[in-house]
């Protein structure tokens, strides 16, 4: 049936509107609706076609304005033809729309194909020879002609097809292989620098901790070391190794401390930080108190672990220091000791906050600072 | 759980050296009833056996962790999963723990702190580490300037009570469960009560925080 109106069609323009008249109306084999019907019921098909129209209709006047000697049947006969068109395409089923949009990648291969049989390169350019030359001819009959804006319009548009008929497949083969190339490029810089790092940093370490196999306590240090860096590292590859040199907020200082400590004590310091907040002076001050604790800790306790606890309320920043290890008696301290009077508690009362320590041999030491925020915006 | 009887435990992890590890050091606690190292195998044996915990490891290939527990509680609800990670970072956890599990530790645990937590999960209890706890501080913080497009938040499900913060604070400096009730002067039962509502809140509660975490992380 499409075959014979196909070549009705090639006859007759009727055989067109026929044939997408029946297809609108006439619902598809084993199919309960017709494209019409679904067209119809669904408000967004409806609202597009209703566009494509008022498109259709814009067009069609700017052509009749501007004079294109179109007979007029021909001119309403296309309008319609597109609007079919939008319907069929907007309301087909899912197989038809499947076997449409096949026929549309045979054709646009025929046109751009990737492998260029010598029939499809014939075609595009016997195409984009006589577009060209339409369009030269035309504009070339500007002068002594009524009207010759259109010809100007209508050669330029042919010319512009031709040339692009002619070089759209060049053109948008060496587009993709720009894309490719560069994406492989990219590949490559980025197995370089994964390369790189690996080489620098976990290699270095394995061997390390090769040498220093004898010494557990070395191994813990150097195997925590190399896990904190490749996690900064992998958290974010870009900024690696640029943060070590200043540290802006209280959480990074606090995990510089972290790391400072471990890396000198070999005792796994494990900071939990609730919060965080710009730095400034008072905060400095509460960031060294908690480093005085922590090496304390590291240093007398003589547990492994020191946990760290920090939170930032609106009103105040906390910090914890505390260890499982043996305790001590902070009355018995001597004033004039420097680590923990001077160091942890006036240092804290210097800048209006507080110190307390708790300390016994069963529980082991907890050190609490405590500093009140100025009324900050976070 | 029979009270008499050792929880029985099923492995799941992707790494031969870390299942070994594990057993080695659960031995003579608990019972290992099985162990798995890729997510089919896990959910099949874990419901053909219904052990009382499984311990979980969170990053494994095919869906991970995530895809166990989801189908496991499906047919078998009363099995419970601990999860386990390498990170303690509490986001990559979080999605695990929204989805059912009753807590986390990190593989870097001690032995008998593990088998604490096995013996806490099988009797139905949240495990907290230090860091999920201040997670939890972080997630359920009051910053109104945050929650002025979220939406409007459900006492009940997205705030703590005080009391919960006060426990809370006491895991993330370090105690434990026994510590903290002494320091609070209430019973232990009463710690686990409270650890336990935090973790429904923490599943339960649609904070943008919470959700956040996992949709960055495409793992809701």
């Amino acid at each position: 049936m499409r075959i014979f109106t196909v070549i009705l069609a090639l006859f007759f323009a009727l055989g067109v509107a026929a044939y997408m008249t029946l297809w609108i109306l006439l619902p598809r084999q084993g199919e309960a609706t017709s494209i019409l019907t679904r067209t119809v019921n669904d408000r967004r098909d409806k609202e597009i076609l209703f566009a494509v129209a008022i498109a259709v209709l814009t067009l069609l006047i700017a052509f009749i304005t501007m004079g294109v000697g179109l007979p007029g049947v021909t001119l309403w006969f296309l309008a319609l033809c597109c609007l079919a068109a939008v319907m069929v395409w907007r309301g087909a089923s899912n197989d038809e729309k499947e076997s449409l949009s096949q026929l549309s990648t045979d054709l646009a291969k025929l046109r751009i194909g990737r492998n260029d049989g010598w029939r499809a390169v014939a075609l595009r350019t016997g195409f984009g020879i006589v577009f060209i030359i339409w369009g030269i001819s035309l504009m070339s009959r500007v002068s002594g002609e009524n009207g010759a804006a259109k010809f100007v319009l209508g050669g330029a548009c042919a010319l512009v097809l031709g040339l692009f008929v002619l070089f759209a497949p060049w053109w948008i083969r060496t587009f993709q292989d720009l894309s490719t190339e560069r994406r492989a490029r990219m590949r490559a810089q980025d197995r370089a620098d994964m390369a790189a790092h690996v080489h620098d940093s976990v290699m270095q370490t394995l061997s390390l901790i090769q040498r220093a196999a004898d010494d557990p306590q070395e191994v813990t240090r150097l195997a925590r070391q190399q896990e904190r860096d490749l996690r900064s590292w992998l958290a974010n590859p870009e900024k690696f190794g640029a943060q070590s040199t200043s540290s802006r907020t209280l959480s990074q200082s606090i995990l510089d401390v972290e790391s400072e400590v471990e890396d000198n004590y070999g005792v796994s310091v494990d900071a939990v930080i609730v919060g965080d907040a710009p730095l400034d002076d008072s905060l400095l001050a509460l960031i060294a108190a908690c480093r005085e604790a922590t090496l304390n800790a590291a240093k007398w306790s003589g547990t492994r672990e020191v946990a760290v606890f920090v939170e930032v309320e609106h009103d105040k920043v906390s910090v914890f220091v505390r260890d499982t290890g043996c305790g001590f008696d902070p009355t018995a301290v001597a004033a004039d000791r420097q680590g923990v009077t001077g160091s942890i508690i006036e240092r804290m009362r210097r800048h209006g906050g507080t110190a307390t320590i708790t300390s016994s041999p069963e529980t082991g030491t907890e050190v609490e600072l405590q500093l009140p925020r100025a009324s900050h915006s976070s | 759980m029979n009270v008499n009887q050792r929880p029985t435990v099923f492995l799941v992890d992707d790494h031969a050296l870390i299942r070994a590890g594990l057993r080695a050091e659960l031995s003579g606690h608990v019972d290992v009833i099985g162990e798995a190292d890729e997510v089919a195998a896990a959910i099949e044996m874990i419901i053909e056996r219904s052990p009382d915990v499984v311990l979980l490891d969170v990053h494994m290939p095919e869906g991970g962790g995530l895809a166990v527990l989801r189908a496991v509680t499906k047919v078998r609800p009363n099995v419970k999963f601990l999860a386990l990670s390498v990170s303690d970072a509490a986001e990559d956890v979080i999605a695990v723990v929204r989805a059912g599990a009753r807590g986390y530790v990190t593989k870097s645990i001690e032995g008998p702190e593990l088998v604490e937590a096995i013996t806490r999960t099988a009797a139905g209890d949240a495990v907290f580490s230090r860091r999920l706890a201040g997670f939890v501080l972080d997630a359920f913080a009051n910053r109104p300037q945050e929650n002025s497009f979220a939406p409007a938040l459900d006492p009940e499900l997205d705030q703590l009570t005080p009391r919960e913060i006060e426990v809370l604070r006491l895991i993330a400096r370090g105690y434990s469960y026994r510590d903290i009730a002494g320091q609070l002067e209430i019973a232990v039962k009463t710690v686990e009560s409270h650890v336990s509502a935090v973790l429904r809140k923490l599943q339960l509660s649609n904070r943008y925080q919470l959700t956040n975490w996992a949709t960055e992380r495409h793992l809701l």
